[in-house]
């Protein structure tokens, strides 16, 4: 049954249903008198019609009743709710308002901002509420908060009762939110609604999706569509609630990261930047402001970014002590403030350890390597090798080498193997040199072990590249590599002055698999492998077929590339680069993802002081490290702001350690394009819900109640006084033409 | 307003005089040859001539004039005539009735009035009979021009009252004026068609020319009422309260049956038939009488 808004209005409606009985009883008694001369043929025709007349008058009559019955019925605003609150007389409204407030929300435009938008239609929402006759509930519940609601938080505002102090409540509550800085998605909050306290049995429920609806989440929404289709099942009113109505133009740092490089005191790192025009027009004179550690350096131009494309450049940058160091990235103000800001936390060592093992103990591989990656002199690489026999692999931790140097090995232990393929398994990187000694059957079994180990291919055995005279090309080709990417482009360069006698050849017929990250990167004139790459665990493995040394040896001289050859030192910085890369994963941190600090249980007490940025409100918060069995490590999850975050440390000792976290915003929240209504409803077919603009919210608060049937009474008083009209015309009450007399 | 205007309306008059004005032949000459007597007269005096149509007379055709100028030529004259002619007028309660400015009694004694006066104009013999259920005035035919006012009075004697009685009337009007001539009969014919067609027969077996002006109210052809209405018989206790509207497409069916049944009874009669709303000019109705002698001078 529906209820009515107005339904005092039905108990002095009802009875006028009876007018047009009245009416008719009145105008039986009102008969004019005509003194008529053909009774006669007025006589045959009332005997003749007289059934029919008297039915269509019933009918008519009838009609005007049911007329003036739709009147009232209108002007008393049937509702009629959802199947099972009608079937359990539902009464309660329950108003929820999922809000978005991740930071594309914060497109501002002329005076106002997507968010400050969502706000207003808040308010409007709830003094609408406000003239309901039935009782309603307001809840607001913010997407950043969605993922931890029912876990130690709670909505902004849970079931507030709607009464006239709610506006001024709400006024309060909602005047000091701003947006995150998260990129929030609506799935959290549409999930987050079924952790809401139930539903009542005689509660109706209309879920109001105040949004800016970005293409990136709404294009193709699987699981969107999943929620939201749950939501209707549950009986749930859906409106979706647009508030930008234009693309604005938007520049973000997406990434902001160091290249490939030893990180040590007074050596330069290249940082990357990358600038991504999300806007529709082109971007041009973007100029990127730099900083290091608080201390300005020259900005970057980027001269033009068309739409849609990502620039990045690179910089160098020099840190004089060790230690960990702040590079911040700014833009020029646009639409939205939080992608204009990206920072990375280096952390700079003194020097940089690499184990140089060789196997021939004149260590002759070894010293050529070694002076390679560390010339000594003014100039320094940051980089300490430490040549040791291949004894020291079990006996020593390899924790401390950024990366490891196989020269001329003969053979090696299995607990050897073991601890250097555990190390390149963490991340650590392995560089072969063979040489003399190295036998291929020991390759083949202990380090390559049919793709499984450590070693990239199968070795045949030592080989012979004969010298060719008519030949011109040079003995070494190289692919496009990250080691040899420094000699790219270079007419003459060092490298074709290379010359290999001899090699490792790979068994015949082998290919590396095409699934797997075995890779040629460099060749020889006959084609032959000479540097192969594989990548084992999280680490790297480059294996170069040829000895580290250019000295003669029993079989002869292998090559003379490390002989007064430069191109032998870059390659080699590059490769150490290159295998190092493994140890320092890119630990892009996003905003909202929790901060976990590990804690040597040995080294640290199990509390940390975390010490928060400004955007996220400053302030320190002291957290207990939760014991597992990988080792202590404390949580920190609050980390919706974008940031410099500091963790205290404490030391057995007693003393103090500092390390630092660069929090970002997540890149592609930052594009704003948008889905329109139209658009939306292509991907949401078959859901039933409203889409409206944040402007257009203004509708009539009865329709948030129930289903108001007024309209529908409208439309049927109309086919109702048609057929009225249609009948009357039948009944011979209208004139026969235009200017006819009635 | 004396009695000899009353039914002499001043517009109906007017429009007459018009007709006069506009053709002087028709009332002092031509007139005489549209209704032709039933009885050949003696040809008077010498009017004018004319230029020869086809179907005129060729007893008229003047061959002396043919002789001299080898053209055609009739010869029209200034006729007396013998035609005798009687208005029947229905004086009924029926003819009470009237929602414009005449009542179809009034219509009807006007009507008879202007004929009488045309008639008499001509200087042919007009009688007159008002009756209802029984004749309730009789003027006897004469010439003069003055009788035209005992014909006015004889009909504003007669107050419309009862209901109609037709044989017995025409019957009597037969027997009242045996000698043939023109029976005008002014009525509603709301009576037993039977009656009436009897009746007309009996005029005609007895050599009357008969003319019928059937005088029907707007209302009455049409049945344009609205609201609720109780109507309440004219001459007989009968009364029904009803929706007009709803009954109209029937009473208008009946009522076309019943003009058709009259039409063609009056043609089977050989009477002339005339239909007459009352919001119709007078003149419309003269000049169907002339229409109708001129159709019956050519027979």
């Amino acid at each position: 049954m529906p209820s009515f808004i107005h339904e005092s209005l039905l108990w002095w409606g009802l009875p006028l249903v009876g007018v047009p009985v009245l009416i008719h009883l009145i105008n039986l008694m009102r008969h004019r008198r005509v003194k008529w001369a053909a009774m006669e043929f007025l006589l045959q025709s009332q005997k003749r019609h007289q059934k029919s007349i008297l039915f269509k008058e019933l009918l008519l009559l009838l009609l005007r009743m049911a007329a003036v019955a739709a009147v009232v019925f209108m002007l008393a605003q049937p509702l009629v709710r959802n199947q099972w609150g009608a079937l359990f007389g539902g009464t309660k409204t329950h108003h929820i308002v999922l809000l978005d407030d991740s930071f594309s929300m914060a497109d501002h435009w002329a005076d106002t901002s997507a968010f400050e938008q969502a706000k207003q239609v808040i308010a409007r929402l709830a003094a609408q509420a406000e003239h309901q006759d039935t009782p309603q509930l307001f809840t607001v519940l913010r997407f950043s908060r969605a993922r931890q609601l029912g876990r130690g938080t709670q909505p902004d505002l849970l079931e507030e009762a709607v009464d006239a102090k709610l506006p001024a409540n709400l006024e309060k509550v909602m005047g000091a939110l701003k947006t995150s800085e998260t990129a929030a998605e609506p799935q959290d909050a549409l999930d987050a609604i079924d952790r809401l306290p139930p539903k009542s049995e005689d509660e109706d429920r209309v879920v109001y999706l105040v949004s800016d609806f970005r293409a990136n989440q709404w294009q193709e929404p699987v699981a969107l569509r999943k929620a939201l289709q749950h939501l209707d099942e549950t009986g749930a009113q859906l409106h979706l609630i647009n508030c930008v109505d234009s693309l604005h133009q938007n520049l973000a740092i997406t990434a902001l990261r160091p290249g490939a490089g030893t990180r040590a005191a007074g050596v330069p790192l290249l940082v990357e930047v990358s600038v991504r025009n999300f806007g529709a027009a082109n971007a041009r004179q973007v100029s990127v402001s730099l900083e290091e550690d608080g201390h300005a350096r020259p900005a970057i131009v980027l001269e033009d970014i068309p739409p849609g494309k990502t620039l990045t450049r690179r910089f160098p940058v020099l840190f004089a002590t060790a230690g960990e160091h702040e590079i911040t990235a700014r833009l020029q103000t646009d639409a939205v403030a939080a992608d204009n800001i990206r920072s990375l936390v280096i952390d700079v060592a003194k020097a940089v350890d690499v184990l140089v093992v060789d196997g021939d103990p004149k260590g002759q591989d070894a010293f050529f390597l070694s002076t390679a990656l560390a010339p000594g002199g003014k100039i320094t690489s940051g980089l300490r090798p430490l040549i040791e026999s291949p004894r020291y692999l079990r006996d020593h931790s390899l924790e401390q080498f950024e990366t490891i140097f196989l020269l001329n090995v003969p053979r090696l232990e299995s607990n050897e193997i073991a601890a250097l393929e555990a190390y390149v398994k963490a991340g650590g990187g392995v560089g072969f040199f063979l040489g003399e000694l190295c036998r291929a059957d020991f390759f083949n079994d202990q380090l390559f072990r049919g793709g499984e180990g450590l070693f990239p291919l199968p070795l045949a055995g030592p080989a012979e590249l004969v010298v060719d005279r008519l030949e011109k090309a040079p003995d070494l080709e190289v692919t496009e590599h990250p080691i040899f990417s420094v000699f790219a482009g270079e007419r003459n360069s060092f490298l074709s002055t290379v010359v290999v006698s001899r090699y490792f050849a790979a068994q015949k017929d082998w290919l590396p698999e095409p699934e797997s990250s075995t890779r040629v990167i460099a060749r020889l004139r006959n084609k032959a492998p000479l540097a192969v790459e594989h990548k084992f665990g999280d680490g790297r493995v480059v294996a170069i077929l040829t000895k580290s040394s250019p000295l003669e040896t029993s079989l002869g001289s292998w090559n003379n590339w490390g002989r007064n050859n430069p191109s032998y030192v870059v390659a080699m910085l590059e490769m150490q680069s290159y295998l190092a890369a493994g140890r320092h994963p890119d630990t892009a941190r996003l905003v909202g993802a929790p901060l976990d600090v590990k804690l040597d249980v040995a080294k640290y007490l199990p509390h940390v002081r975390f010490t928060l940025p400004p955007e996220n409100g400053g302030g320190t918060l002291a957290v207990d490290a939760a014991t597992s069995p990988g080792g202590n490590s404390a949580i920190l999850s609050d980390t919706d702001a974008s940031g410099i975050y500091q963790a205290q440390l404490t030391l057995t000792d007693g003393s103090q350690a500092i390390e630092r976290f660069a929090y970002n915003v997540v890149p592609e929240e930052g594009d704003l394009t948008r889905l329109d209504g139209t658009k939306l409803a292509g991907q949401l077919a078959g859901i039933r819900y409203e889409f409206h603009q944040a402007g257009d919210i203004n509708y009539n608060p009865q329709q948030l109640a129930g289903f108001n049937l007024s309209e529908s009474l409208l439309y049927a008083l109309v086919a109702i006084l048609l057929a009225e009209q249609v009948l009357a015309y039948a009944c011979s009450y209208h004139p026969f033409s235009p200017g006819g007399k009635r | 307003m004396p009695a000899s205007k009353r039914f002499l309306h001043p517009e109906a008059i007017g429009r007459i005089a018009r007709l006069d004005l506009r053709a002087r032949h028709i009332v002092e000459g031509f007139l005489s040859g549209i209704h032709r007597s039933p009885y050949f007269g003696q040809s008077v005096e010498f009017l004018q001539h004319r230029e020869y149509t086809p179907g005129d007379d060729l007893r008229h055709v003047d061959w002396k004039v043919w002789a001299k100028q080898d053209r055609y030529y009739v010869k029209q004259f200034e006729e007396d005539t013998n035609l005798r002619s009687t208005l029947l007028v229905d004086v009924s309660g029926s003819m009470r009735y009237g929602s414009g400015p005449l009542e179809k009694y009034e219509y009807g004694c006007t009507i008879a009035a202007s004929l009488a006066y045309l008639l008499l104009q001509q200087q042919d013999a007009v009688g007159c009979l008002a009756f209802d259920q029984a004749i309730r005035a009789k003027v006897p035919q004469r010439t003069r021009r003055s009788h035209l006012n005992s014909i006015i009075q004889a009909l504003s004697a007669s107050e419309p009252a009862e209901k109609t009685e037709m044989p017995p009337i025409l019957r009597g009007a037969a027997e009242t004026y045996p000698r043939r001539g023109l029976m005008i009969l002014i009525s509603d014919l709301l009576v037993d068609r039977v009656g009436l067609f009897k009746g007309l027969k009996l005029l005609r077996q007895h050599g009357h020319d008969v003319i019928v002006f059937h005088v029907m109210d707007d209302q009455e052809l049409d049945f344009s009422f609205s609201g609720p209405t109780r109507f309440e018989g004219l001459e007989l206790p009968q009364h029904l309260a009803c929706n007009p509207r709803a009954l109209r497409e029937g009473y208008l069916e009946a009522l076309g049956k019943y003009l058709e049944e009259v039409r063609r009874g009056c043609a089977q009669d050989g009477v002339d038939y005339v239909l007459l709303r009352t919001s119709q000019p007078l003149d419309a109705a003269l000049a169907a009488f002339l229409s109708h002698r001129e159709k019956a001078r050519r027979k």
